[in-house]
């Protein structure tokens, strides 16, 4: 038996620290018994290029898994809440046309539908405000939590919006100090295989050749094992999401004291779409566009205008695109995680979310010895390819759904060829039933639950027919579920504070570790 | 409104102020901050828990004198003298004004006809003042060793949610939230060498009186029943 004692991570930006932070967090007893080893190798010089500053809930749950202070993430990495992405001029284009995708699921989601009950009350309020408060508090500029709540705790469902530069050196200091990853910074400069193709060691520039078991290719786009070793190849989805080009920037606030969103505001363009994402210090605003229906020239200038005046001299940095995921993840006795793995326009976060859950599959599923790698890595595969395609699927529906023909990018994004059969199917279904439990959205770690699907569906006025004796039975439980939403949506507007406030008090006095 | 100056034995030589509890003066609170030196006073009349300070989130130690907002169950008997009143309330109109002692000259106790005087004729602080200024010799080092427990229980993570939920004979529930108390649990795997550093530093004593503090609970409830049925023996005319 050849067994599994010592994890490789080559990479060290968001995805290389929260791997290593996940897998040492769920494996410290065996780290301190010495029979595992976790080492993180991080190039001196590259940069990392820190494209996620929105996560999802399943942060919270990693971070507090990993004995981070939620205090010390707010205070050291910039961190500000996200309750949300709002979505407006997607639908058709109008100033007012917006709609949310909050982080609440509709309430008494595991009991009852409400989705034929909204459709059956004529749709009056927006299917969002029927089931739940939390774009009332976006509305209102509210945070999901009060100075009461512990770490981690909360009223409303929440994740973070942070600072992707400051976040991975935060995550490092915690895992090489907490958890014991070893660090080293060196220069990967050649990857040593074995006679049956399996990486045996990897030589640094700085630390000589450091051997491993298992290693994790975080080394972003270059894919310096999966794809430059390993010869792993690139499924491209630009055929199917057309943005390949991003521009990022950073616009400071007015005052200091300016009120903050905690919701991303994704705003719909010519090609397009912008960014715009509130940290208590700057907001990150960027234009993620489709070069082949819009120059870089007019990008610019699209992005300008969104900014509006008085900004006009703001560094712009271009970051190219290039959507899709390997072929196959985890190959031999390699685990490719982040950027090395794949990327999509980063529309609903999802780049964090799936390092996030590769990483606990990986550190749950930790294989106990050569031997039984390729097992885990078929299974690990199928899951991660299903993510991806249900994330293409998803950022996909987005545009999909739109009404907008102003533009050749809209057009073409509404063009059957280019809908995943997939989702052509389930569109074609849902003309007829609403998304829910038993639709194909069953995983135990599903990345967007059917929630997340309602939310977008009847948010941009999809129409599924209701017969009108099918929503009979639940109505009673309907109504109550609807009154409790209100009920909840008072409480919850009285109790919170403004975002920008709560923020200000966890700085100045921390949030409590109960 | 609060207007707050250093206590003077020359401008305020004929000033009067009320201390007794009253509810008209704000004692009608059913939950106030103490600090451990009271611990051994309280627990043989209240529940002693941990709150949070609403502006900050920082845990105090309070005792539980009521089930609903403004609802005081001791008021009688701090009129009486019958209990201990906490020094949080006993110092009113009083506060800590850096070194010295500041008074509220705003306050309702302050200038009150029915009101005992602060100083005698030479100056010296009467037996009501004295009482204060043993109160503030009391309190100001005891927030801080009362800060100190807390933070070590937080690091041992002996300090728990609990929820209190009382159900009264005119059958309606309360449920009070956002208290907690000591994690048992947790308290019976300590360390030795812990526990013996608890002892030592008196931690081990105060983590007993909370516990034995939660028997108060069920009293309290009961206190309230009583109250509930005199108020109903007097809408039935079964009083006079």
């Amino acid at each position: 038996m050849q067994a599994v004692r010592a994890v490789v991570i080559v990479g060290g930006g968001t995805a290389g620290w929260l791997t290593a932070g996940i897998i040492a967090a769920r494996h410290q007893a065996r780290m301190k018994a010495g029979g595992l080893s976790v080492t993180l190798i991080e190039s001196p010089d590259i940069r990392i290029i820190g494209v996620g500053e929105g996560t999802w809930p399943t942060m919270r749950a990693s971070l507090e898994r990993m004995g981070v202070s939620e205090t010390e993430l707010f205070r050291q990495c910039d961190a500000a809440f996200k309750q949300g992405g709002k979505f407006a001029r997607w639908t058709t284009g109008a100033e007012d046309d917006a709609y949310y995708h909050p982080l609440m699921v509709p309430q008494g989601f595991s009991q009852l539908n409400l989705v034929p009950h909204w459709v059956r009350e004529g749709g009056a309020r927006s299917f969002c405000d029927f089931v739940t408060p939390q774009g009332r508090l976006c509305d209102e500029g509210l945070a999901p939590k009060t100075i009461t709540h512990g770490e981690y705790r909360g009223l409303a469902n929440y994740s973070y919006h942070l600072d992707a530069g400051k976040f991975a050196p935060f995550l490092a200091r915690h895992c090489t100090e907490k958890l014991g990853v070893r660090h080293v910074l060196a220069d990967v400069v050649q990857v040593n295989q074995h006679q049956s193709g399996d990486i045996e060691s990897v030589l640094t520039r700085q630390a000589g050749e450091i051997f491993g078991d298992l290693f994790i290719d975080c080394s972003g786009f270059s894919a310096l094992l999966i794809g430059k070793t390993l010869g792993v190849g690139f499924k491209e989805c630009g055929d199917v999401l057309f943005c390949d080009t991003a521009l990022a920037t950073q616009v400071p606030f007015d005052a200091p004291d300016a009120p903050m969103a905690s919701q991303t505001i994704s705003t719909a363009q010519e090609a397009g779409w912008v960014w715009d994402i509130c940290l208590p210090t700057r907001r990150g605003v960027g234009y993620v566009y489709s070069s082949r229906h819009q120059s870089e020239e007019s990008a610019r200038e699209t992005l300008r205008r969104y900014i509006g005046p008085g900004h006009q001299e703001l560094p712009v940095r271009k970051i190219p695109i290039r959507a899709g995921h390997r072929a196959t993840f985890w190959k031999r006795n390699c685990v490719a995680v982040g950027l090395a793995s794949g990327f999509l326009e980063p529309l609903e976060s999802s780049a964090i979310v799936l390092v996030e859950l590769s990483a606990k599959l990986l550190a749950e599923q930790m294989p106990a010895c050569r031997e039984v790698m390729d097992i885990v890595a078929r299974r690990f595969n199928e899951v991660t390819m299903y993510r991806f395609g249900r994330i293409v699927d998803f950022l996909k529906l987005h545009y999909v759904l739109t009404k907008r023909t102003d533009t050749a990018f809209w057009r073409d994004n509404v063009d059957p060829a280019t809908v995943p059969e997939r989702l052509r199917d389930l569109l074609t279904l849902w003309k007829y039933q609403s998304p829910w439990f038993f639709d194909e959205f069953d995983r135990l770690e599903e990345v967007f639950p059917a929630a997340s699907y309602q939310y977008v569906l009847y948010g941009m006025g999809f129409q599924t027919r209701v017969v009108p004796e099918d929503t009979a039975d639940g109505q009673m439980l309907a109504s109550r579920l609807v009154r409790q939403n209100e009920r909840l949506t008072d409480e919850m507007c009285t109790r919170l504070p403004k975002n920008r406030e709560l923020l200000t008090k966890i700085h100045e006095h921390g949030l409590q570790s109960i | 409104m609060t207007q707050i100056v250093p206590l003077n034995k020359d401008a305020h030589r004929s000033l009067k102020v009320d201390g007794r509890a009253s509810a008209a003066y704000g004692d009608n609170r059913h939950f106030v901050q103490v600090i451990v030196n009271e611990f051994a006073q309280l627990v043989v009349r209240y529940p002693i828990l941990f709150s949070k300070h609403p502006g900050t989130g920082r845990l105090y130690c309070g005792a539980m004198l009521g089930f609903d907002e403004g609802e005081n169950l001791f008021l009688e008997e701090w009129r009486q003298r019958e209990s201990y009143r906490p020094l949080a309330l006993q110092r009113m109109p009083f506060y800590a004004h850096g070194p010295e002692i500041g008074i509220d000259l705003d306050h309702p106790r302050v200038g009150a006809e029915s009101g005992q005087p602060l100083f005698d004729r030479a100056g010296r602080p009467s037996r009501y003042l004295q009482g204060i200024i043993w109160a503030f010799q009391d309190l100001g080092p005891g927030i801080e060793t009362t800060n100190a427990f807390i933070a070590r229980l937080l690091e041992l993570k002996l300090i728990e949610p609990i929820d209190i939920e009382v159900e009264l004979d005119d059958g309606t529930r309360h449920q009070c939230a956002g208290l907690y108390t000591i994690n048992q649990d947790i308290l019976a795997k300590l360390p030795d060498a812990v526990v013996v550093e608890l002892f030592r530093r008196g931690y081990l004593m105060l983590i007993h009186f909370m516990i034995a503090s939660l028997k108060q609970l069920p009293l309290l409830a009961h206190r309230k029943n009583s109250r509930l049925l005199e108020a109903t023996s007097h809408v039935a005319g079964l009083r006079t």
